[in-house]
């Protein structure tokens, strides 16, 4: 029996041995697990939810506002005191400005590219490698996994298997109609791909994996006979079909009343869920907290699968080129603010915040100045990430952005950064990982910690 | 279920609470509450099954109706003229990420569309003047948002507002003689009052809040405006010259977009008390 980090797992020879062979990289699981068991005992993170704010939030905003920067570049929003001295975000988010206590705020995160389809690659894996933009040439190198399959490879070993160990709950990122690359495993192999669950206010939670019975939601999977003679006559429909890998797990889940209960919302008492908000998202970030306290190693919750604001069902990216104001005041920042506010909340309340690394972060940030149809456009120099928990510091903030959130004045830091910081916290230093070629290079942001 | 009700009554504003009532349950996102001027109808912006549009539904509620089922592409926020016979809307054209806004007129069963204001820039919140005669709207086509009025043939198109700072969601006063609009220029959103030809600005509100979208009652005598000065949005009601103003609503959830009924005895409103974004009326006897 072989033993994991510092949480002392158990973990089966045979589960190595499913595991996998080497990746691309010439990583192999046994790497991965010499490098937890020879690093640090930090651990802190036993699961981390990605919210992943597609489409590029603006700094200026949200939580680093510049009140005193010309009418042009502020914009219309006031400012309100957060618990931290000195520090204030805009007026739209006074749920999250309370429990900045518990919050950390990094205000320079700098990233190469003002393409969302580069930037989102960069955001996800810590590089562009194989990233793809507007002009549809790939950049040189292969993509690199993604941070939740990394996570979810590491910490796969000592949770339930029922689970899948990296959720993603939203769409596929696009960026016009093209998917973007960095939200699959890559070189790590499509079995740490995550696995995607969809929340819809009019329909509920969907699994894109299985097209099941419309009245068949996973709010009804307990129902385990139900379900399987259900997909007894669909497969009677079709008695030729092959399940690919993603079907069978899907499968495999549902048919595991564990899986079916951290499915099931309905499960939660009706305040809770208004609690979060009957938006996409804030259903979303509750189904994460379902997950994690089930025991998955990595949630990525997507805001949207589109970038714009208007072009997709719900509640629209972030892309805010126009009406970034008024979408701000009406949808964007009241939503944010109550399910992040909740999420952090119930985490908290139900004593898992210690052990769970909740990041808030999009792509890039928004040009400094207005545009002239009430807009931002992109702004890859400076822009910001809000975390929470997992042995992060609240009350922490990390870098000074210039006069006005265009560049960072001190503690230019990347989306590598970000990633080496979550990798260590759940037991994985960057260094290590950097060292075994799995992911690029980065530093722990150890102000955060 | 119910949720109870408070309000701070104030001796400049008698008046019997009620509870609100509940209107809608589907949750999916709404605002722009607009009544038609007979009472009868409510229209407002709905976000649903990924499209946003306009939609209406019995003032007392029932089944929501899409306005305009052919438009594919994204409009919002309209406004019947004063007969109720035609509604002005905002349409978004979408071009990639970008949009290109402009203001469209209609008949009140989604016949005869055209475009009143084409696109040049940021075009939003179309506005009937009580005389059916102009419309008002916001554009940034000099830069900043600021308050337009246009004949409703199209033609004499006039600036109201010139500050470099946004001025956004016009009203009319039912008198039309005046018009009330959301203002950052001394630093914060705040509700502000002018001259309908745009002289005269008076700040009405004050502190260090966000407050928006004002809607003149009916008589002229009062403004109800959204406004997070408790914490988060409530709706709240001001005298028209700016005193005495009460929180309507006080709750935790989001209440936006304050719609009077053309009697001025009925607020809708949207809500999120309950979770989704719900339309709600509140009695004001």
């Amino acid at each position: 029996m072989l033993l994991i980090g510092d949480r002392a797992a158990p973990l089966h020879r045979r589960a190595v041995l499913q595991a996998g062979a080497a990746t691309a990289l010439g990583l192999s699981w046994a790497d991965l697990l010499r490098a937890r068991a020879s690093g640090p005992t930090t651990a802190r993170a036993r699961s981390v939810i990605l919210l992943w704010l597609w489409g590029g939030p603006s700094q200026l905003d949200t939580f680093d506002p510049k009140p005193d920067a010309p009418l042009e570049f502020r914009g219309p929003f006031g400012t309100i005191p957060t618990r931290v001295p000195g520090v204030r975000f805009t007026e739209l988010f006074p749920q999250l400005a309370r429990l900045t206590d518990a919050l950390a705020l990094v205000r320079t995160l700098v990233t190469p590219s003002n393409d969302h389809g580069i930037a989102g690659t960069v955001g996800l894996t810590g590089s562009g490698a194989g990233g793809t933009g507007l002009d549809g040439k790939p950049l040189p190198g292969s993509p690199r996994p993604a941070l939740g399959s990394v996570v979810a490879k590491a910490l796969k070993a000592s949770r339930d298997r029922d689970l899948h160990p990296f959720f993603v709950v939203g769409g596929k990122l696009h960026q016009g109609k093209k998917t973007i690359v960095g939200e699959g495993a890559g070189p790590l192999g499509a079995g740490w791909d995550p696995f995607r669950m969809e929340y819809d206010p009019a329909t509920g939670t969907k699994i894109p994996a299985l097209q099941l019975p419309k009245d068949l939601t996973p709010e009804r999977l307990a129902d385990r006979q139900a379900l399987l003679a259900a997909l007894a006559r669909a497969d009677a429909r079709a008695a030729d079909l092959k399940l690919d890998e993603h079907r069978s797990r899907a499968l495999a889940m549902l048919t595991s009343p564990t899986a079916a209960a951290a499915f099931d919302l309905s499960r939660e008492k009706p305040a809770t869920a208004d609690r979060y908000g009957r938006t996409r998202f804030g259903q979303s970030c509750l189904l994460a907290r379902r997950l994690v306290e089930a025991g998955v190693p990595f949630v990525q919750v997507n805001w949207s699968d589109h970038v714009e604001a208007e072009e997709d069902s719900g509640d629209g990216g972030w892309d805010h080129h126009y009406r970034n104001f008024q979408l701000l005041q009406d949808r964007h920042g009241p939503w944010l603010d109550q399910s992040f506010a909740a999420l952090v909340t119930d985490l908290r309340d139900r004593g898992l915040l210690d052990t769970t690394l909740v990041v808030a972060v999009g792509e890039f940030g928004r040009e400094p100045k207005v545009n002239d149809k009430a807009g931002r456009e992109h702004w890859p120099g400076c822009y910001c990430a809000l975390l929470a928990g997992g042995g992060v510091k609240g009350g922490r903030v990390v870098g000074t952005s210039d006069a006005k959130a265009a560049r960072p004045a001190d503690t230019p830091l990347t989306p590598a950064d970000l990633n080496a910081t979550v990798l260590q916290q759940v037991g994985l230093t960057s260094e290590q990982v950097t060292g075994l070629g799995l992911t690029p290079a980065g530093r722990v942001v150890s102000e955060l910690l | 279920m119910w949720v109870f009700f408070f309000v701070t009554l104030s001796p400049l504003h008698p008046f019997t609470p009620s509870l609100p009532q509940r209107l809608t349950t589907d949750g999916s996102f709404k605002q722009h509450l607009q009544w038609s001027p007979d009472g009868k109808t409510l229209l407002f912006t709905r976000i649903h099954q990924g499209k946003m549009a306009l939609w209406t539904m019995p003032a007392a509620g029932g089944e929501m109706t899409r306005l305009l089922p052919e438009h594919k592409e994204p409009h919002f926020d309209g406004h019947f003229s004063p007969d109720g016979k035609r509604v002005v809307y905002v349409y978004d054209q979408l071009q990639g990420t970008d949009g290109k806004l402009r203001i469209n007129v209609c008949n009140a069963d989604g016949t005869d569309d055209k475009t009143l204001v084409p696109h040049q820039a940021f075009e939003e919140s179309p506005r009937w003047s009580p005389d059916g005669k102009r419309v008002l709207w916001v554009s940034t086509r000099n830069g900043s948002p600021d308050l337009f009025a246009v004949g409703a043939d199209g033609k004499d198109e006039k600036r109201l507002t010139t500050d470099p700072a946004a001025d956004l969601h016009p009203a009319w006063s039912p008198d039309g003689k005046q018009i009330a609009f959301t203002s950052g220029r001394t630093g914060r959103q705040k509700v502000h009052v002018m001259k309908a030809d745009g002289t005269g600005v008076k700040k009405l509100t004050d502190g260090e809040f966000l407050d928006a979208w004002p809607a003149w009652r009916p008589g002229g005598k009062q403004i109800a405006f959204v406004s997070n000065r408790a914490g988060n949005y409530d709706l709240w009601l001001t005298d028209a010259d700016g005193a005495g103003a009460v929180n309507l609503t006080r709750h935790p959830g989001q209440d936006t977009s304050p719609a009077w009924s053309p009697d001025g005895k009925t607020l809708a409103f949207v809500s999120t008390r309950h979770g989704g974004s719900d339309v709600y009326v509140l009695t004001m006897e």
